[in-house]
């Protein structure tokens, strides 16, 4: 009877455990309205990577001997590093885990996340004996006063995050040039629930809304009320957010109607329903980062005009935007103006102007964090991460040792199909696809490298790169490596290859399509090393070739023409939209390799605007691409058993090419036995004055060795090669590429971001009409930040009401260290009380700035 | 009125003796078991596609899903920032209208649902929308095929071990009904009411976040190992912590449920007379209480064999095991109708033939039970 009674009592404990266990409080719930209005400084995520000495080495490529990426969960990724069971996760954790990465002991950088805001439905209700009350831009406007997103920030975003007004980035380059007017609208636009709700109060009752008993606004003798789509689903962060702004919502009279939704289940209503039919009030929008941009300036029409190219859903379109904001996001959109001045006056007015519009109003701008072991250095990308880097495969290293193995945590492996055409853009096999080539993106591409805390770009392998603008437009540039030069007229010469003749297999001439002569705004013009083509060799031994520089143009063009053997239906739309601004390109020498191209886009940064032709994607993709291999998938595409495309493949019920494996091996393998036997030639009418029979039998004997050692096509000629791919067990080995030309410590200059540490020191008391002096000290790891790498010292002074009263430029003093003087006309607009100094620092090297504030007492 | 002769149907001898023949009964019985068989497959795979579907709503879900998805990949990639407005606006609405197209909403999905059910009857898979194989292709077959021997490794082992351990240990408890084992088997059966995920959060965090003997999860090391040996000793170790979730959720109930079956079997009258006859406990657990529960025993096992198809969702997630759990779970997130129907039709062939053939199996393994005689 006693052990039944104690078995019973052991039940009854187990079964409790679980209860206890299941019913445990979630962490980080926050929908209880804050208690007080507090303003928070604004955290600037801090590297924890100290930077370390750069030995010396006769290495080339990577610091690495090998790589080894593979899939882990986002949820385990840091006790999985801690456990030593991989040495980094480089896919972004959400900020909420920050306290948990800090407590870890291991690295951590952060970069930007999906923006949120809550996004409004303007239109008056046909049902008119209803209420929308968002469809008075006013009340909109109100809902910045009624939303704390410090708190936001701090109770949702473990204040990882950054609170967020507008529509740019919050502290990158454009939010940057306009930080004077962003921080007074930050301090107009600050939490005031008092504000919000006599705003809001004044505005319901001329719409002829009344405040019923209850506190509830009612319109036609019902409640007004308000259906919210919350989203459930990604991160899980909309659903507290959604909560507590329903919470203010509710703090001022609305009745709100929380639907939470998946984002299938929320996007027919939101996007697809007739807006005056009032399916939806708010939504909680979020909007993917764009990585380290260094111009937003389409921003304001993308977010708010009805013109945007988002305009084609029905709750965009129908919004009736004021004219001065549609002009404005027009002008900045269509870049009418003609000085950086100009475009900086533009965006600080649309500042103001979007934030009266208020479509949509901004929370936050999320940060992500990549974890790593402590002795693990790698180097993150401010704007986009670590995996969007594009140094981090020069500079990814132990820092207490050269070589080594290193293992790689990321989110997800092979999503789709690899090729450079149309293959995969997963952010994961990107991140992979990057450690094999010299460089791959668009503003970035092979020839130069992107610089990871600014955006810009810097000389990888060219001798020389010379740009002409057309004279009036407003780029600049900031970097010794490129020759900006300005032309009345930039006349594109006739023989440039504009187009393609797929029947004949030849370029057309701008002489050819143009017969009266064509004009560009931009020419840029790159000289190749002289011993190019015997330095730089694919991973299977092959040279670089010149051929290999003018196939990716080729294919551009010829997929889109329907007499090609691999037309393609779904080119079409991005090839017209390159020819529309895209004016040609000529070889002018190829020994050296001397490139010019031509074109109508251009970017603000000289840097940005050469055109290097190197082998990689015409598609914006990442990765390499050798003549040869083209060669081969093209015979494939052509023969009818595989597609660069996904709709292709599925138009015609085919494999899509996927270099790295599945069954079109087999069928590349198949078709580079046929190309060898006869010594193909792709597009010979074109190539084969650049492709000897010799380079073409070497080539594909080196790409059948390579195929035999290694089991896959993906070639490049980056600092690591893909030696082993293992796709069901989700898996890849990257090894080091001795050939690389570069030694290991060509970028360790841009191992670690150079944030500014900013310390500002003054008087604790200043006296109306007196003079303060404050002093600024800017230092990098203890060291003083030296004068050159500094653009600007900023200063913003408010008030003890929070008001802006003066800015200006501090006074260099010595390197690191800048004065503030508040003269006495400064100080006797102050008013007795605590005010507020304000120093913002601008690096040079990283286009993240550095804020911090410090109060001082006035007396008269 | 004029009687009407109904002319009655002489069924002559031979033609009599040939229809109560055991063949024909047989052939008969199996002839309307197959259509009947047949048509509920065909009910339930045209109800999986209307469900997948939502009866046709998943397009409108789908349509929006591609504008927000197409227009966010153009605004996000830096190559189109400097593009001019009306070029991004024709890109965007180009690319929306080849990815509806690719995906076939031009089709009206009644027109469409026909023509996934008749390529699921005849086992035609075809090609997902969405979903590509881990080796990047859309081929169905491939998809399914690439994740089968991992499903099949993590469930088969952890199901086979659960059942006969089960079985076995079920049978012990029955013959000693009321000891301690008995008893703590009792008290510890509501365990059970967590899931496997459950018990595989603590089995990574005791074994691979605390004392770092066990990995965290996937279904080999990075890099794998290079020889046979080797790599299967690595799946192995990478096997132990979720098969043994999937094992500790379940065993305590498992063995109660078998134990309280048997102990009713134990209990029937003809087992007492067995028992009073003198039979020796061995004989009598054989032939009188194993014997009768067999059509069972082999119902479960075959009934466990085809759901070791299916694969263990969430189990699998946790420990990112590359199984057909996590395909099914990631098809049905995707609204990817053929995978859906793909690996639903294979489940329903496999229940239907095993269903179909159980009938058989249990005139074999007990004489009481007479194909067909229930006409």
């Amino acid at each position: 009877m006693k052990i039944n009674k104690l078995y019973s009592v052991l039940s009854l404990l187990v079964l409790l455990s679980l209860v206890l266990a299941a019913c445990a409080p979630a962490t980080a719930t926050a929908t209880e309205a804050p208690a007080a209005m507090t303003e928070e400084p604004v955290a600037t995520a801090a590297p924890t990577e100290v930077a370390t000495e750069v030995p010396h080495t006769d290495r080339h490529g990577g610091w690495l001997d090998e790589i080894d990426y593979s899939v882990v969960a986002s949820d385990s990724a840091i006790s999985q590093v801690q456990a030593g069971a991989i040495d980094a996760y480089t896919y972004g954790i959400p900020s909420n885990q920050l306290d948990a990465i800090k407590s870890s002991g291991l690295g951590y950088q952060s970069y930007f996340g999906t923006a949120y805001s809550i996004l409004m439905n303007p239109a008056p209700l046909k049902d008119t004996t209803k209420l929308n009350p968002f469809s008075d831009r006013k009340i909109r406007e109100a809902l910045n006063w009624l939303i704390d997103r410090n708190y936001v920030n701090q109770e949702i975003y473990g204040g990882g995050s950054l609170p967020k007004l507008f529509a740019l980035a919050t502290q990158l380059v454009d939010y940057t040039g306009v930080v004077d007017t962003a921080r007074i609208l930050e301090a107009k636009y600050a939490y005031n629930l008092d504000k919000a709700k006599q705003v809001i109060s004044e505005e319901m009752t001329s719409m002829g809304a009344t405040l019923g008993a209850d506190g509830k606004w009612e319109f036609s003798g019902r409640p007004v009320t308000l259906i919210f789509l919350i989203r459930s689903d990604g991160d899980g962060t909309r659903k507290p957010m959604g909560d507590y702004v329903s919470n203010q919502l509710e703090a001022v009279g609305f009745t709100v109607d929380r639907q939470y939704k998946k984002s299938t289940e929320a996007a027919p209503i939101w996007q697809a329903s007739d807006p005056t039919e009032g399916q939806w009030h708010m939504y909680t929008a979020g909007w993917g980062a764009a990585g380290l941009t260094r111009d937003e300036k389409n921003q304001f029409e993308q977010m708010y005009a009805p013109n945007s190219q988002q305009g084609v859903q029905p709750w965009l379109s129908n919004t009736a935007i004021d004219p001065e904001l549609q002009k404005i996001s027009d002008d900045l959109a269509q870049a009418n103006f003609t000085t950086l001045e100009q475009r900086h006056d533009l965006m600080a007015k649309a500042l103001e102007l979007s934030l009266q519009d208020s479509l949509q109003v901004w929370v936050i701008d999320t940060k992500l964090y990549v974890v790593n072991k402590p002795n693990v250095l790698l180097t993150n990308d401010v704007g986009a991460g670590v995996e969007s880097s594009p140094m981090n495969p020069f500079n990814m290293r132990y820092t207490d040792k050269e070589g080594g193995q290193l293992k790689i945590g990321t989110n997800d492996l092979f999503t789709q199909a690899w090729n450079t055409v149309g293959g995969s853009n997963y952010i994961w096999d990107v991140a992979l696809m990057k450690n094999t080539a010299m460089g791959s993106d668009f503003a970035a591409a092979g020839g130069t490298v992107g610089d990871p805390f600014t955006g810009l770009a810097w000389n990888q392998r060219l001798a020389s790169a010379e740009v002409t603008v057309q004279s009036g437009l407003p780029v600049t540039k900031s970097s010794d490596w490129v020759t900006l030069k300005t032309a009345d007229t930039i006349t594109v010469p006739a023989d440039t290859w504009i187009d393609w003749d797929a029947k004949a297999q030849k370029f057309i001439t701008v002489g050819e399509k143009y017969p009266n002569g064509l004009t560009a705004k931009v020419k840029s013009v790159v000289v190749y090393p002289s011993d190019l083509f015997t330095t730089v060799k694919w991973h299977d031994g092959s040279p670089i070739s010149v051929a290999d520089f003018i196939i990716p143009t080729i294919m551009l063009y010829d997929r889109a023409k329907p007499d090609s053997a691999i037309y393609d239906e779904s080119a079409v739309p991005y090839t017209k939209l390159v020819q529309g601004y895209y004016k040609g390109f000529r070889i002018t020498s190829t020994n050296p390799l001397t490139i010019e191209n031509y074109s109508d886009l251009y970017y603000n940064d000289a840097e940005l605007d050469v055109t290097t032709n190197w082998p990689n994607s015409a598609y914006g993709l990442a990765g390499e691409n050798g003549w040869d291999l083209f060669a081969i998938s093209n015979l494939a595409e052509a023969g009818g058993e595989l597609a660069y495309s996904l709709d292709k493949s599925d138009a015609n019920q085919v494999e899509e090419t996927n270099w790295i494996g599945g069954p079109s091996l087999e069928i590349l393998s198949k078709y580079l036995d046929q190309a060898s036997s006869e010594t193909y030639i792709p597009y010979a009418p074109t190539l084969e004055k650049y492709i000897t029979a010799d380079e073409a039998n070497l080539r594909y004997a080196n790409l059948k060795k390579w195929y035999s050692a290694h089991g896959h096509y993906w070639l490049g000629t980056g600092p690591y090669y893909l030696d082993k791919v293992f796709t069901t067990e989700k898996t890849a080995v990257l090894k080091g590429n001795p050939d690389f030309p570069d030694l290991s410590d060509r970028y360790a200059g841009f191992s670690t971001p150079k944030y500014a540490d900013v310390q500002l020191d003054g008087p604790g008391q200043v006296k109306i009409g007196g003079e303060g002096t404050f002093d600024v000290t800017v230092t990098f790891n203890e060291q003083p930040y030296p004068q050159a790498d500094v653009k600007q010292v900023k200063y913003l002074l408010y008030d003890a009401t929070g008001a802006l009263i003066a800015s200006g430029e501090a006074q260099a003093v010595e390197d690191g260290h800048y004065q503030v003087t508040l003269t006495a006309d400064i100080t006797s607009k102050l008013q007795a009380g605590s005010n507020r100094l304000e120093v913002v620092v601008v690096p040079i090297p990283i286009a993240i700035p550095t804020f911090t504030s410090s109060d001082f007492v006035v007396v008269p | 009125m004029t009687a009407e002769v109904v002319p009655t149907l002489e069924i002559k001898p031979a033609a009599r003796k040939w229809r109560d023949s055991t063949l024909f009964r047989v052939a008969q019985y199996t002839a309307v078991r197959l259509v009947t068989l047949f048509f509920t497959m065909m009910i339930a795979t045209y109800l999986t596609i209307l469900i997948a579907n939502m009866g046709g709503y998943v397009d409108t879900i789908m349509r929006n899903d591609i504008r927000e998805r197409v227009t966010q990949n153009v605004i996000s990639t830096s190559g189109n920032k400097n593009l001019d407005p009306d070029a991004r606006k024709q890109l965007i609405e180009s690319l929306i209208a080849q990815e509806e197209q690719r995906i076939g909403l031009n089709t009206p999905f009644a027109i469409r649902s026909v023509r996934y059910l008749s390529n699921a009857l005849t086992l035609n898979l075809g090609r997902a929308i969405n979903m590509t194989s881990d080796s990047g292709s859309k081929n169905i077959r491939l998809i399914i095929l690439e994740r089968l021997p991992p499903t099949l490794l993590l469930m088969g082992t952890s199901q086979l071990f659960l059942f006969f351990s089960s079985v076995f240990f079920a049978l012990i408890l029955s013959r000693n009904y009321g000891n301690i084992w008995d008893k703590l088997v009792i008290a510890l059966s509501p365990t059970s009411a967590a899931p496997p995920w459950f018990y595989g959060i603590f089995l990574i965090l005791i074994f691979a976040a605390i004392f770092k003997v066990l990995p965290f999860g996937g279904m080999v090391d990075a890099p794998p190992p290079d020889n046979i040996f080797d790599y299967s000793m690595n799946v192995l170790k990478h096997l132990i912590l979720p098969a043994s979730s999937l094992i500790l959720s379940s065993i305590f109930l498992s063995i109660y449920n078998w134990r309280t079956f048997f102990l009713i079997y134990s209990s029937e009258d003809y087992v007492d007379m067995a028992r009073a006859k003198g039979l020796r406990p061995r004989d009598v657990e054989r032939k009188y209480i194993l014997r009768p529960t067999l059509p069972n025993i082999i119902t479960n096992f075959a009934l466990l064999i085809i759901t070791l198809w299916t694969g263990a969702i969430i189990t699998e997630t946790v420990f990112l095991w590359p199984g057909l759990g996590r395909t099914f779970y990631r098809a049905i997130g995707l609204y990817d109708t053929p995978v859906i129907v793909g690996l639903t039709i294979i489940y329903a062939y496999l229940l239907a033939i095993t269903v179909f053939l159980l009938d058989f199996v249990y005139a074999l393994v007990d004489p009481r039970v007479k194909v067909g005689s229930g006409r």
